[in-house]
């Protein structure tokens, strides 16, 4: 009995929807006002279930969405990893290595460095099997930081600037007076500028820049802030520096060799 | 022979919509019809299906003949039919389909036969006002329609209750 009612309210169900569906037809068929309602509704109908059945397939496929991004970000980090290395060797370096035509460049890494004596040194991984060449200067990106004095095979040896026996020439402001930068040997990132003609003009601020006239170093290497000045002997000006170096804090260098230093020194002899 | 009378009445009654689409067209806020009536007041001893086949070719003929969308009156007249059964179940309570017994005005009351007249004409006049009007209408517009024709076919409906669903139908 409750089947024979089941089939029966299907049937008529059936029939409704056919009974329906054949009057919409007609109904499109006959009139296009009516025919443009309907196409439209039906448009927006299949939008939505479209809009909705891509929904619901993302959703499921998300999963695997989270497989591929987190696949992609490790292949990412891992990538940036290896950018971060090369940047910070590139970094140290590039303070001078782009706009030093004359000069050789050579990056290298630091492998042993003194700081608590008045002789202090460093010691990098690069020899005269990577290019090295006696008489080379060390910069890095806060300026200058030694000068080779030694070579192995796959080493070299340099003094630190904050070596009492080494002196560097400097220039005050981009187009000041030179003068000799030296460690005051108390402070890590002291410094001080000696020799300047009494006349020079400067003010404290004013950034002190290697000068080339030394063929050890190219010009415009910026290296401190000129701080208080003092006359010396009533004869020449010294002004204290701050370094933009610290010296604690260096792990990649660059080795610069001036390209015209045996010519101009076969000149000089 | 009373179930043949009551054919006849139909089919005449059928001839008077057509009358009433074809000339009763002074205002558009009035979509008079008695073809719901109609369809309530067959026999319920003809099976649902029958009923929907019956009224889908009433509301094609009167939109056949008259100068309607062919189609507009089967699509709002075939749910009648379909809910037919279960609104005079609801109205007129279980007894009457368990004793096989047509309503009528005299056994059943003129105010539950308005009631069930009420409710096949709104569900008629919702779906063919809203068919009719093709998203194109003001929703105000379509609701003042559908009360308007509302109270218009509840009038004249009950004009066709004495022919349809007197004891005479029996």
């Amino acid at each position: 009995m409750k089947r024979q009612q089941f089939v029966t309210r299907l049937v008529s169900f059936a029939v409704f929807i056919i009974l329906e569906a054949a009057s919409l037809c007609l109904i499109t068929n006959n009139s296009s006002l009516q025919r443009i309602w309907v196409s439209k509704a039906g448009h927006s109908f299949m939008g939505t279930v479209w809009g909705a059945s891509q929904g619901i397939r993302n959703y499921f496929s998300l999963s695997e969405t989270n497989k591929q991004l987190s696949q992609e970000n490790y292949e990412l980090r891992r990538e940036l990893d290896k950018a971060n290395v090369q940047l910070r060797q590139m970094n140290a370096d590039s303070a001078v290595v782009s706009s030093r035509p004359g000069f050789e460049m050579i990056p290298a890494e630091v492998v042993k460095i003194s700081r608590n004596k008045q002789h202090n040194y460093l010691i990098l991984n690069k020899g005269y099997a990577d290019g090295i060449k006696e008489n080379s200067g060390v910069v890095a990106r806060g300026g200058v930081i030694g000068i080779v004095d030694a070579i192995s095979e796959h080493h070299c040896f340099a003094f630190s600037f904050q070596n009492s026996d080494v002196s560097i020439s400097a220039r005050i402001g981009s187009e000041g007076s030179s003068g000799l930068l030296i460690w005051d040997g108390i402070h890590n990132a002291g410094a001080i500028l000696k020799e300047l003609p009494l006349q020079s003009k400067y003010s404290p601020g004013d950034t002190v820049y290697t000068s080339g006239h030394s063929l050890l170093f190219p010009p415009d290497i910026p290296l401190g802030i000129a701080g208080k000045a003092k006359v010396v002997n009533g004869a020449t000006n010294q002004v204290s520096v701050s370094l933009f170096q610290d010296f604690s804090a260096i792990r990649y260098v660059t080795v610069v060799h001036n390209d015209a230093f045996d010519e101009i020194e076969e000149f000089m002899e | 022979m009373r179930k043949n009378a009551f054919w006849i009445v139909y089919v005449m009654l059928l001839l008077g919509q057509l009358l009433i689409s074809n000339y009763f067209t002074f205002t558009p806020y009035i979509t008079l019809s008695i073809l719901p009536v109609m369809v309530l007041c067959i026999s319920t001893s003809v099976s649902t299906p029958a009923t929907m086949i019956i009224a889908f070719l009433t509301g094609l003929a009167v939109d056949w003949l008259s100068e309607g969308v062919l189609g507009l009156n089967a699509i709002a007249l075939v749910p009648v039919a379909y809910i037919r059964k279960p609104v005079i179940q609801f109205i007129f309570g279980n007894s009457l389909s368990a004793r096989k017994e047509d309503f009528t005005v005299q056994s059943n009351g003129q105010l539950s036969v308005m009631v069930a007249i009420l409710a096949v004409q709104a569900v008629f006049l919702a779906i063919y006002i809203w068919v009719d009007g093709a998203g194109m209408r003001p929703f105000w517009f379509n609701v003042a329609r559908f009360f308007a024709s509302l109270a218009a076919g509840l009038l004249v409906s009950v004009f066709t209750l004495t022919p349809l669903a007197s004891d005479n139908r029996r």
